[in-house]
């Protein structure tokens, strides 16, 4: 059965289409925290002045972040039946420039890019913006973005993520619009199962199996919560969905809920990502006010509402059964599981906890079915993953790629290598907690097995670039004091055997080292990580045990043999 | 990160009275369903090391002594004890190389971080480790004298059973430590002395002094004593008293509630031989 759109949100869907293709031409900054940072207020600003002077009919608007971090600020520009043409690393002075190129009927041609004549968001809108300025390279043609795979981040840096009618004109909540009208909520959990999405927070755990065992919990309430802690130093891909497609989350999370069988969602969301805060509520807000979130969404029986609580900025608030301390208002120590929280969550009542990536994934899934998703990456590993490529790597930004991508692929072919024609000696996986792969293994595929079989962990998605002048015992080094400075501190191999490590790390730098220490180094590792009582302790000393074995060389030189 | 531990389900969190086999180390015993295994194997006289269990408080978990080696199906997983329930035909194994080796790396890591625990050293004698190879904390100001191991048993009684919550963790990682808010005097305290009698290490210091008991180590509160009417022996905390009388019912005659324990059995006591001789 097909089903319309109520005639509300169908007239929104139309303005949605006329803000993205209106008559006048229409101008966007990037916005996400990664583009205002580097001067995109500024110019957002800077335009806006000029336009209100000058008086012509051009729209502004801001977006999020389409994922080339290096290249920003990132302007684009959309004459009615032309391209849309991105211009990158603008600032204030290029604005009069391109204001009368854009009055003028045409872009500035020295800050162009690459065009976009046709962009398909993947939920059955695809958006055609014309033929026209050939000379510049269309977006497959740039090496950074045509070998991406973008699903995840098919709408950053296109839609205003602060206008719910962009994202209804891109399709937004039509999954979950037909999810909730012509689907049994069994039917919109065993598509999630069958699409073998797995958990983007770190584990990779059956999101189906953990939405099956929550709903098949028996309680009077449950809930959902979307882990949007984010605290591995380098990762940024959280905040970027959330402040650029942050209605993508919330749809996800009401495919989530009513799958599940619940009325009640949050996102823990850390405080350091106000702008991704003040969206969501915003976002939170529009979609209410359309009777999208609340009592009977889509004038159907099914009821639920999502709440915002902040996290005071504790890596190991991430934890699961710290996080809902922490919401609780406890203080976020881990306590060992069982019980799960699907067993026994916040409030003590069954709960489903999923990072912000794996809500996201929902929607298409529903949209495009199982079917689709699983051809999309390898065996046992399907859909994307969105990598956050840093360090010394020449294109720094946020990648899309399918899970079962290698890394020579995400750190040559789309990162370029290293940055400043420095050759590139390792990366790290996973964030603070990963291994540190050398170059030699660049053929391994990123997926969860892969990376876990060489001594790394998919963590939350961090890539950090190292070229050759790194020194991996001092990056060990780093690691470990980072992860110290975590540590909660409740049990001893993490919060006393992550300090002597640090130690030990600090005397062999200091070239006052021995051979035996090298060797308690390794055996001090091995018990932290067999038996710490949370993820944090367990995966910390992967950055010395694979630069133990991987880069042995260099703690030999620097020890007394 | 893990999530996924399969072998559990929610029944075995539930207490039963279900009987149920377990194996220790390859041999049989019986257990109640959901019973921790390290009460299970305290029972049948396994010696598994542990410092932060206390049947009466919720499983915590935090000192990574009481790890053992769960068999389940082909593969094998390190666990703690003290927060494994007992299910039928659940298999462990206590000391594993495995096993034995890590814990005789958490005992010299526990040797640098209490250095002056008698406890701590014998323990760790008795599983063959007589020396650290890491930095011994010493810290000539710290008012538990170097002998905590965070073990959070004081902290949970007092919280827990008492309700006092006069102690918690301060700071994070290494640096953490149980102190009274601000580590200074905290009036809450009763002075019951609950927190010392489950110090695994006998780290807390207190001190009765005339009418105060001072909690040296709780940032040296004080809290009046109770004299005996009788003898004058200040033999209760005052605030201690209160709470407990309160909750006797029906309440104790004044005069015998007054008196210290001494004097109220020699009280009884005489009461008694008199009654009896009266009778004669
Ligand atoms: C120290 C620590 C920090 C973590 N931080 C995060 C985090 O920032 N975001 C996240 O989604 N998961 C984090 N996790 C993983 C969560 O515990 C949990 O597994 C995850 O949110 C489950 O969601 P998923 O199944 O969708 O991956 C962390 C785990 C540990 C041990
Ligand atoms: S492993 Fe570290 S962070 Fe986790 S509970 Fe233990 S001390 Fe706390
Ligand atoms: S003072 Fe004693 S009971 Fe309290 S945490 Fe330290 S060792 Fe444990
Ligand atoms: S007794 Fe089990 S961890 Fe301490």
């Amino acid at each position: 059965m097909k089903t319309e759109l109520p005639v509300g949100i169908i007239n929104r869907e139309n303005s949605g289409l006329k803000k993205l293709k209106p008559d006048i031409p229409r101008i966007t900054v990037g916005l996400a925290t990664c583009g205002a940072a580097v001067g995109g207020t500024a110019i957002y600003e800077r335009l806006r002045e000029s336009i209100q002077k000058r008086n012509p009919d051009l729209s502004l608007v801001p977006t999020g972040c389409i994922g080339y971090c290096r290249e920003e600020p990132i302007v684009t520009v959309a004459h009615p039946g032309k391209p849309l043409v991105l211009l990158n690393r603008v600032s204030v002075k290029d604005c009069d420039d391109i204001l009368n190129a854009v009055l003028s009927g045409t872009v500035p041609h020295d800050k162009a890019l690459c065009r976009i004549e046709e962009w398909d968001h993947l939920m059955g809108h695809n958006i055609t913006y014309g033929r026209g300025f050939d000379e510049i390279p269309l977006y497959d043609e740039i090496p950074f973005f045509g070998q991406q795979k973008k699903v995840i981040l098919r709408d950053a840096g296109i839609i205003n993520p602060e206008d719910i009618d962009e994202f209804l004109a891109v399709g937004g909540y039509s999954a979950a619009y037909n999810a909730l009208r012509n689907m049994e909520p069994d039917t919109v959990l065993e598509e999630v199962e069958k699409s073998g999405l797995r958990g983007r927070g770190g584990a990779g755990f059956p999101a189906g199996l953990k939405w099956r065992i929550t709903k098949e919990k028996k309680s009077d309430k449950k809930y959902i919560i979307c882990n949007a802690d984010e605290g591995d130093p380098g990762a940024y891909m959280n905040r970027n969905e959330m402040e650029s497609d942050p209605h993508m989350l919330i749809e996800g999370m009401i495919l989530g809920a009513y799958a599940i069988g619940t009325d009640e969602g949050l996102i823990y969301i850390r405080a350091e990502y106000p702008l991704a805060i003040r969206r969501l509520k915003h976002a939170i807000a529009e979609a209410r006010e359309l009777g999208i979130l609340g009592e009977n969404i889509f004038g159907t029986d099914f009821s639920f509402d999502i709440q915002i609580a902040t996290g005071a900025g504790a890596f190991v608030c991430g934890e699961s059964t710290a996080l809902v301390a922490s919401i609780e208002g406890r203080t976020g120590r881990p306590h060992p599981r069982p019980p799960r929280l699907t067993d026994s969550g916040l409030w003590g009542k069954p709960t489903d906890l999923n990072n912000v990536e794996t809500w996201c994934n929902v929607p298409v899934i529903i949209k495009n079915g199982s079917e689709w998703y699983r051809n999309i990456g390898a065996e046992k590993n399907s859909g994307t993953k969105v990598f956050s490529l840093v360090g010394d790597v020449e294109k720094v930004g946020l990648v899309e790629v399918p899970l079962g991508t290698t890394l020579k692929r995400i750190v040559f072919d789309i990162g370029n290598g290293g940055a400043d024609g420095k050759a590139v000696k390792a990366v790290q996986t996973g964030g603070p907690s990963g291994g540190c792969i050398p170059l030699r293994l660049f053929d391994t595929t990123v997926d969860f097995e892969s990376l876990n079989a060489i001594g790394s962990i998919m963590g939350s998605g961090g890539i950090v670039v190292m070229d050759e002048d790194t020194n991996m015992v001092d990056i060990a080094r780093y690691f470990i004091s980072f992860a110290t400075g975590e540590s909660c501190g409740k049990c001893i191999p993490c919060r006393e055997g992550l300090k002597h490590t640090l130690i030990l790390l600090n005397r062999i730098l200091a070239g006052k080292g021995t051979a035996e220490d090298l060797d308690t180094l390794k055996s001090l590792s091995e018990t932290i990580a067999a038996t710490s009582l949370c993820g944090l302790g367990q995966t910390a000393p992967n950055p010395v045990l694979t630069t133990l074995e991987y880069f042995r060389g260099e703690y030999d030189s620097l020890v007394k043999l | 990160m893990t999530d996924n531990t399969v072998c559990s389900t929610e029944e075995l969190l539930k207490k039963s009275s279900e009987d149920v086999t377990v194996i220790i180390n390859g041999r049989e015993y019986p257990a109640k369903k959901g019973e921790v295994m390290l009460g299970v194997a305290i029972r049948e006289g396994i010696e598994i090391p542990h410092l932060c269990y206390e049947a009466s408080l919720s499983p915590y978990g935090a000192c990574r002594l009481c790890m053992v080696e769960k068999r389940c199906r082909d593969r094998s997983e390190m666990v703690t004890s003290c927060t494994l329930r007992a299910e039928d035909g659940l298999e462990v194994v206590t000391d594993s190389p495995e096993i034995l080796r890590h814990r005789r790396m958490i005992l010299e890591l526990y040797l640098a971080e209490a250095p002056k625990s008698e406890v701590i050293k014998s323990l760790a004698a008795r599983y063959g480790v007589t020396k650290t190879r890491f930095f011994k904390k010493t810290d000539k100001d710290d008012p538990l004298g170097n002998k905590c191991i965070l073990c959070g048993l004081c902290v949970r009684v007092c919280n827990e059973i008492i309700g006092a919550g006069v102690i918690s963790f301060v700071n994070r990682g290494p640096y953490t430590v149980v102190s009274t808010p601000f580590s200074g005097e905290n009036s809450d305290c009763l002075g019951c002395k609950a927190c010392v009698s489950v110090c695994p290490t006998h780290a807390i210091v207190t001190g009765d002094s005339g009418d105060e008991r001072i909690m040296k180590s709780w940032g040296e509160t004080k809290v009046k004593m109770r004299e005996c009417p009788v003898c004058g022996n200040y033999y209760l905390p005052d605030l201690l008293a209160e709470k407990v009388y309160a909750k006797i019912n029906p309440p104790l005659s004044k005069n015998i509630q007054e008196m210290c324990p001494k004097c109220r059995s020699r009280n009884i006591a005489i009461k008694e031989i008199s009654a009896s001789s009266n009778r004669r």
